[in-house]
């Protein structure tokens, strides 16, 4: 029984991180921390990294990475701010159906064009961005539309709005991932490549959807910051991959492709959202703040390498009939 | 006759685009084609060069070092901030170099150890190593103190050539002799290869990674000390943009992402294309914004060909 309790929480360490964050920055700094203004600030400003980092997730299960989303971010944002004055939701389908085209372009790049992942990403990343500095030529674009702003700067009762469009979002794709065949299709994919091909898997289509779900994630999650600042600037989403990166292999996703979680993820952004907050109470600076979130990211995908090399060494093992 | 040619031009094919496009700029643009241009060229690329070299022979052993960026920040900062604390000429360059070598030691490291995906771990210590720039700078300017310093980078050989170009064009030379003569060099090969059969074969191969993680970060530390004394001042985000010129240039040269394959003299050929490129950009008056778009159109195309090929020699 106590040994069952053991693996349990050895299991769910992201939401032990969670918890003992938020426990330590209550009682440090309690009165800051714990009062409604500032959870509800919490929760608004990681309602913008979520969708980010369930991009993340999807290309990580299938085993690819999407460095590009940084960049889809703030071209969309630019995009949902420059048709404004044509069509409020008309701008905002253009932004989102442009992320679908730029994970689309990934995709193809990377089943046809046989490049890795990375360097594709890191082409159309450069890319987009190249495309983004042009269409707004570096200048900011102010919203017309007020009523707008209730998708990211509005509240539903004590709610942020954007916190409950991206739960549900989650929440979808959590159901797609876990329940449907396309969903389970993705992890094979990711754990083995070639036993899915085997399997009768359509490899390449199913690899191309995720990164388009991944560009469709990354586009709304300019969408909805573009209408909590009411604008759009060069800078959004700069330093966001990085980030979105650590948030979902903190979640239970590896590099190694085949594993990840939507839940873990989101509370893997909502731990990173907590410590930032916490570092901004406490008063950290923010040049100690960019490198204490590069030592996470670097801590992470250590650990997590370290780990797939022992999930691989053991299952060796079992093949070879020595369990340990 | 014909045959040796064709051969020539399918293993080359960077030459061709090369010639190819300094015949269009010459057609182009009446300042192109004079020697000054070309002075300039090679200047402007030359502290990109320097890098590459680096990010090239890691790319042989399928290795990659996206912190070469902000490398060139830090080693820069870290001489000038030394100069300003009165030290001589040659404890700051020392010291720039070491800061350069210190970071590929991290990078080495953590990727040896942990055997962790060598982009992301880079990619960490690359922020790392901003947020260390930002902190020693107070994102101000500062400005090299030792006149003799600035010689690096805008002094010239006899008025004809930059010494900061001699100093890639040599290393690249000597870099590719190494490669190609030495039995580290082939090892290096081997190992972007199949690692593991270098493994079996009895390379050191995390020995000789780790060796190749140090020259990138000296590479990447001396062009910052090039860069640094040719504007005779740094900030923090020096070098931005370079790491991802850098594997450009290496992978137009021929060099392949997969690993095993190419060289610091090729090298040169793509920094050429790109410098050529960038200057006919600037002769014909197009926008910054649009270069961007421009090299990210050039890095896609010779990657998916770069994959493709690699795709047909595998399976042949």
């Amino acid at each position: 029984m106590i040994r069952k309790i053991f693996h349990f929480i050895l299991q769910q360490n992201i939401i032990i991180l969670f918890l003992s964050l938020f426990i330590v920055f209550g009682i440090f700094k309690g009165d800051l921390f714990l009062n409604g203004i500032n959870l509800h600030n919490i929760a608004r400003q990681i309602s913008f990294d979520i969708p980010l980092a369930l991009a993340l997730t999807t290309v990580l299960i299938v085993g690819g990475i999407d460095l590009s989303i940084g960049s889809v971010l703030s071209m969309s944002a630019a995009l949902t701010m420059g048709i404004q004055p044509t069509g409020t939701y008309f701008a905002v389908l253009i932004a989102l159906l442009f992320g679908i085209l730029i994970g689309f372009l990934n995709g193809i790049l990377i089943t046809k064009g046989k490049v890795v992942p990375f360097i594709t990403t890191l082409g159309t990343m450069t890319l987009v961005k190249g495309i983004m500095l042009t269409y707004t030529k570096q200048l900011s674009i102010a919203g017309k539309d007020e009523s707008f702003t209730f998708w990211g700067d509005g509240s539903i009762g004590v709610v942020p709005t954007p916190i409950i469009v991206v739960l549900i979002v989650a929440l979808i794709l959590y159901i797609v991932l876990k329940y449907t065949k396309f969903g389970r299709n993705l992890y094979a994919i990711g754990g083995n490549p070639e036993s899915a091909y085997i399997a009768g898997i359509d490899v390449e289509k199913n690899k191309v959807f995720a990164f388009m779900i991944s560009g469709f994630l990354a586009a709304l999650s300019g969408v909805l910051l573009a209408s909590r600042l009411n604008s759009s600037t060069t800078q959004l989403g700069l330093d966001s991959t990085n980030w979105a990166i650590a948030a979902a292999i903190m979640g239970g996703a590896s590099m190694a492709g085949g594993r990840g979680k939507v839940f873990g993820t989101v509370i893997g952004v909502a731990s990173l959202g907590i410590l930032i907050n916490g570092m901004n109470l406490i008063g950290v600076f923010t040049y100690y703040q960019i490198g204490i979130r590069a030592l996470i990211l670097i801590i992470v995908v250590a650990v997590d390498a370290v780990t797939a090399t022992r999930i691989r060494e053991n299952l060796q093992l079992q093949a070879y009939g020595k369990r340990d | 006759m014909l045959q040796t040619v064709g051969k020539f031009i399918i293993n080359y094919p960077s030459i061709i685009i090369l010639v190819f496009l300094i015949s269009l700029g010459a057609f182009i643009s009446p300042v192109f084609f004079t020697s000054r241009n070309f002075v300039n060229i090679l200047w402007s690329v030359s502290v990109l060069g320097i890098i590459a070299v680096g990010q090239t022979v890691l790319l042989i052993t399928g290795n990659f070092d996206m912190s070469v960026a902000y490398i060139v920040g830090l080693s820069g900062i870290t001489t000038v901030m030394l100069q300003i604390n009165g030290a001589n000429l040659i404890t700051s360059v020392a010291g720039g170099l070491a800061a350069g070598v210190i970071i590929g030691f991290l990078n080495g490291l953590i990727i040896i150890r942990t055997n962790a995906n060598a982009f992301l771990v880079t990619l960490g210590t690359s922020a790392l190593v901003y947020s260390i720039n930002l902190i020693l700078t107070q994102s101000k300017t500062w400005y090299a103190q030792i006149d003799a310093f600035l010689i690096l980078g805008r002094g010239k050989f006899y008025g004809t050539i930059h010494y900061s170009v001699i100093i890639f064009l040599t290393m690249a030379i000597f870099v590719q002799i190494i490669l190609r003569r030495t039995i580290f060099g082939r090892s290096l090969y081997i190992i972007g290869h199949n690692p593991k059969a270098a493994k079996y074969s009895g390379i050191q191969v995390n020995r000789l990674k780790f060796g190749v993680y140090l020259f990138c970060g000296f590479c990447a530390g001396l062009a910052g000390l090039v860069m640094t004394a040719r504007t005779g001042s740094t900030v923090a985000n020096a070098g931005v943009g370079l790491e991802f010129d850098s594997l450009i240039v290496s992978v137009l040269g021929g060099t392949s992402l997969f690993g095993g394959k190419g060289g610091t003299i090729r090298t040169i050929i793509g920094i050429l294309i790109l410098g050529v490129i960038s200057n006919l950009l600037i002769l014909l008056n197009i926008q910054y914004e649009a270069q961007q778009i421009a090299k990210g159109v050039v890095f896609l195309t010779v990657v998916c060909a770069d994959g493709i090929l690699e795709k047909k020699r595998r399976s042949s």
